[in-house]
């Protein structure tokens, strides 16, 4: 996404879907892990006689609200994708003016495409011709389409493919930066997306900075530290620029130099200690591995509301710490919704008992290690105050620093005043009334000034820059292989006619026809991202212009090692056929400081024959992420009491499973668990799906026993990710959860 | 003049099977695990084409045969039409169950030889026979949303708004909406969703 046209998040908003005429959704199943914005998925059925055509593995409960619904072999959406431009192309059905004015590289696309006629498609996918033509004739003919996704398109070892081949479709098709358009991504927890604006990741800094030497020198000075001093508490120099261990992979950090382990890049050293706040560690791939690792560290220190499963999977005895944090409602703060719109977010409780707030406890950590005032100063520069206040000093922070995305205008005092006049807010449009006119609920960025309305949908060239619009990002640079990279279509009501680059303090003056004063020279940043001066944004809005360009989408990246999105089968893939003709990629070196496995796991041998089965995992309605806190509620609870497989009555007859029977999985890893099959014909013969929210049980045995005493959840079983198999992204390392393999037997 | 007659209705179109409504019911009641006053119903789970959901309670019937077979008239029908019973009169014999078409009437205790509790169902969150709001009333029945002039806990968390409740001319009037604004398209701002069971 953010290496199509910038930026890497859902383009406009749950409410703007109603304004589509098609919805196509890829891997997601919002009916189930959305259920209230899925409303709007039905409203827009409703109202507007959208087309909901569903592409899945299986039969999910948002297929149940479908008018076209194919059941998908796992891994091969680019394939279909593929299948799609196909016969858009061969029909004419894509938007010419559009890809010539806003693409570039949409030729090469055009050429892969030939190749996957619907019969080629219906063999690798397993959706049939008919079908496939179908879907693809209802979304081509049904504009403005809107496409969704959610982590069955990512989680995959060509995710970041995929997510490239998604975008592609809508631009060839015309779909972005219009109402009921875009690429809305379902981000699948509470603040997901802030997380992300903020960098809980290893390889940029907050606001998706990069960790170049200037990168970190910018956030040295808006924090107020030397930045010799931040550079000291690094090994050495050179390890500011490195990207760190992912969640996906940290176990490795730990378990590197045994035999058969992956070799780690990390300074000569493994890790050692860990620190946990939320529940990533029990809902990541290889929890035989993670088990391992957690068995070998020094320190495991675990701050959650609950017990964080981790210390139940490990046989650690020592220096296990188990901190109790507070709940969202015990603590204050704005978090960013899915569509980037914040919302302020009051304390209903002050925290309970002996729990602190995540930020306390980060406060306390930081006072111990001895540096507390350096951690903390950035809250005090824009007021030059004394003390601070949280959250609204931090809140502030952000907005005074993080400009790549646009949060300049999210003050606390704005984002409070959001709140407090929700009922001031069409649902629909986002557009405010009376005292809230002129602005957009949440201030969805780019909010690019402190007074600037908010951008509710991406991309958009028919609004003018004042009311949220703007062309793709110019981020690739202005020339590639001789082809202008800017738009050839202009932003409405822009001063600044067609495309234009990135405004910086060195052509601003050229691309804006101004003149510059020698005070404003004095005081104006490098760029647009670093411009705490404000006169490159305060400018940008005169001439109604976006200060981050206006550039062409590109269908082609090229610095990937697909420039264009291949498809590639799984690293264990049910078609050992399809794997000599699409293999995966070579082993890769040094990937988030981890060597990791292609090649030589997918040609060690023909999986398919000892494990025939695709392995589909996924969410339930009533569980959440590892579901330790739903597990022990329990009402929800009781909707699914036991770990359990959906098994089709064929497949499982054929074992001699019968339903509700207990059964084992087993995983080309070598790992097994032991769970109740419950026939389904949601899902066909060649596949099973596991839910994975259960932990408590590891490969068959009972480790219940772990929990401290009261902390039980009600219910508890079998973790589905200690079957699923060993697979990377090549890009992202997210694991390949969604495409694996399997072999069932009665237990 | 006619009273409000209080209705539910689930429109299966809209109904996602996410059990917002059951959950919502059992959490705001605080009913035993097991007690499922309200609950969501799926037939031809996993078929293409042929797979709905329905939420399901005590459907608060005009002619009630639960009251009609009670041996001991422990039920009373209110002037807007919902159905109660005085869990003090009941004695759990279960005859209400074999009259109900929904399955709606709940017993505390099971099993092949266990003795019956009192019976228990959806009081469209309008609490019992005891002094509205006493905490007798909260023990027995559950929360008395309908007196504090609130929707019923289910109809309140519905994601989708499937369920509706209400007086039954505005239930009707909602569905009414529905079904003349299909295909009519989406409205937005200026004229701005209707609240609560509006859309």
């Amino acid at each position: 996404m953010a290496n199509t046209w910038g930026y890497g998040a859902m383009t406009n908003s749950l409410g703007d879907i109603q304004n589509a005429k098609a919805i196509i959704i890829f891997g997601a199943n919002p009916a189930v892990n959305h259920p209230v914005g899925f409303r709007h998925f039905l409203m827009a059925k409703e109202r507007n006689n959208a087309q909901l055509i569903v592409v899945d593995p299986r039969f999910t409960k948002t297929a149940a609200k479908a008018d076209l619904f194919a059941q998908i072999r796992p891994g091969t959406d680019i394939p279909f994708m593929y299948g799609m431009l196909h016969i858009i192309f061969k029909n004419g059905w894509h938007k010419k003016d559009f890809i010539d004015q806003r693409v570039y590289g949409m030729e090469d696309v055009m050429k892969e495409a030939k190749k996957w006629t619907p019969s080629l498609t219906a063999n690798v996918t397993g959706v049939s011709e008919d079908l496939l033509i179908q879907i693809t004739r209802a979304y081509a003919k049904s504009t403005p389409g809107t496409l969704i996704w959610a982590m069955g398109l990512t989680q995959h070892s060509i995710g970041s493919s995929n997510t490239r081949m998604a975008p592609i479709l809508q631009l060839a098709l015309g779909n972005m930066g219009e109402e009921g358009g875009g690429c809305n991504i379902l981000r699948g927890h509470d603040n997901v997306q802030g997380a992300t604006d903020m960098c809980c990741l290893s390889h940029t800094l907050p606001g998706y900075y990069g960790l170049s030497a200037g990168s970190w020198k910018y956030f040295a000075k808006s924090w107020g530290v030397d930045y010799e001093w931040l550079a000291g508490r690094f090994k050495d120099k050179k390890w500011m620029s490195k990207k760190g261990f992912t969640l996906a992979r940290w176990y490795a950090g730990v378990l590197a130099g045994k035999a058969g382990e992956d070799k780690i890049h990390n300074g000569g050293t493994n890790l050692k200690a860990l620190f946990v706040m939320g529940n990533g560690i029990t809902s990541i791939s290889q929890q035989a591995k993670v088990k391992e690792a957690l068995d070998a560290l020094d320190l495991i220190v675990l701050a959650d509301p609950f017990v964080n499963e981790a210390a139940i999977l490990t046989d650690k005895k020592d220096d296990v710490f188990i901190l109790p944090a507070a709940t969202q409602f015990e603590t204050s703060g704005s978090v960013t919704a899915t569509n980037r719109s914040a919302q302020w977010r009051s304390e209903v409780v002050k925290p309970m008992y002996e729990s602190k707030t995540d930020h306390d406890i980060m406060f306390e950590l930081a006072k111990r290690l001895g540096f507390y005032d350096q951690f903390t100063k950035g809250m005090l520069i824009k007021e030059n105050k004394k003390s601070f206040k949280f959250p609204e000093d931090a809140t502030d922070e952000i907005a005074r620093i993080i400009k790549t995305i646009g949060l300049t205008g999210w003050t606390s005092k704005r984002l409070k005043k959001h709140q407090e006049n929700w009922h001031l807010f069409d649902q629909v449009s986002m557009r405010g009334i009376g005292p809230m006119k002129g602005e957009y609920y949440g201030l969805p960025w780019p909010c690019w000034t402190e007074s600037h309305c908010g951008s509710p949908v991406l991309y958009d060239v028919h609004r003018p820059v004042k009311e949220g619009g703007m062309g793709f990002r110019n981020r690739f640079g202005l020339v590639h292989d001789g082809v202008s990279q800017l738009a050839g279509v202009g932003i409405k009501d822009a001063k600044v006619k067609g495309g234009y680059p990135e405004i910086t303090a060195k052509n601003i003056e050229k691309v804006l026809g101004i003149k510059l004063s020698e005070d404003e020279k004095k005081k104006i940043g490098k760029n647009w991202k670093v411009d705490t001066s404000g006169i490159i944004a305060a400018k940008c809005m005169e001439f109604g212009i976006a200060p981050y360009g206006n550039a062409k989408a590109r269908a082609k990246v090229w610095t990937f090692p697909d420039q264009i999105p291949m498809h590639r089968e799984p690293l264990h893939s049910p078609r050992e056929d399809l794997v000599k003709k699409y293999p995966t990629y070579k082993d890769k070196t040094n990937h988030y400081r981890v060597d990791t496995r292609y090649a030589s796991v997918q040609n060690k041998e023909d999986w398919s024959k000892k494990f025939p089965i695709n392995l589909v995992t996924g969410r339930l309605v009533n569980l959440n992420g590892a579901g330790v806190e739903n597990r022990a509620s329990k009402y929800l609870a009781a909707l699914t009491p036991e770990m359990f497989c959906d098994i089709n009555p064929n497949l499982a007859a054929n074992h001699g499973i019968r339903d509700g029977d207990m059964m084992w999985i087993h995983s080309p890893e070598g790992t097994k668990i032991k769970v109740k099959a419950h026939y389904s014909y949601s899902v066909g013969e060649d596949r099973v799906f596991i839910p994975f929210h259960f932990a408590g049980f590891f490969q068959g045995e009972d480790r219940t026993g772990n929990y401290p005493e009261g902390t039980k959840p009600y219910a508890v079983g079998e973790s589905a990710n200690t079957v699923t198999n060993y697979g990377y992204d090549i890009i992202t390392q997210i694991p390949e959860t969604k495409g694996g393999l399997c072999r069932v037997e009665k237990a | 003049m006619s009273y409000a007659r209080m209705k539910f209705y689930c429109d299966e179109e809209r109904c996602i099977e996410c059990n917002g409504c059951s959950v919502a019911c059992a959490e705001a009641h605080e009913l035993p695990v097991g007690i499922s006053r309200r609950k969501v119903v799926t037939l031809n789970d996993g078929i293409e084409g042929k797979e709905f959901s329905v939420s399901v309670a005590c459907m608060h019937c005009t002619d009630a045969p639960c009251e009609q077979v009670c041996p001991v008239d422990c039920f009373y029908i209110r002037e807007d039409g919902i159905v109660l019973h005085d869990k003090e009169i009941c004695i759990g014999c279960g005859y209400c169950l074999y009259a109900c078409p929904f399955g709606a009437p709940q017993f505390p205790k099971d099993g092949a030889f266990g003795t019956r509790g009192v019976m228990d169902k959806c009081t469209m969150c309008a609490g019992g026979p005891e002094e509205t709001n006493s905490a007798k009333e909260r023990e027995l029945y559950g929360q008395d949303r309908i007196a504090e002039g609130k929707v019923p806990a289910c109809a309140a968390m519905c994601s989708t708004k499937a369920l509706i409740v209400g007086d039954e001319q505005e239930v009707s009037k909602i569905y009414r909406k529905r079904v003349m604004s299909r295909g009519k398209g989406v409205q937005s701002a200026p004229y701005g969703w209707s609240t609560a069971y509006g859309n």
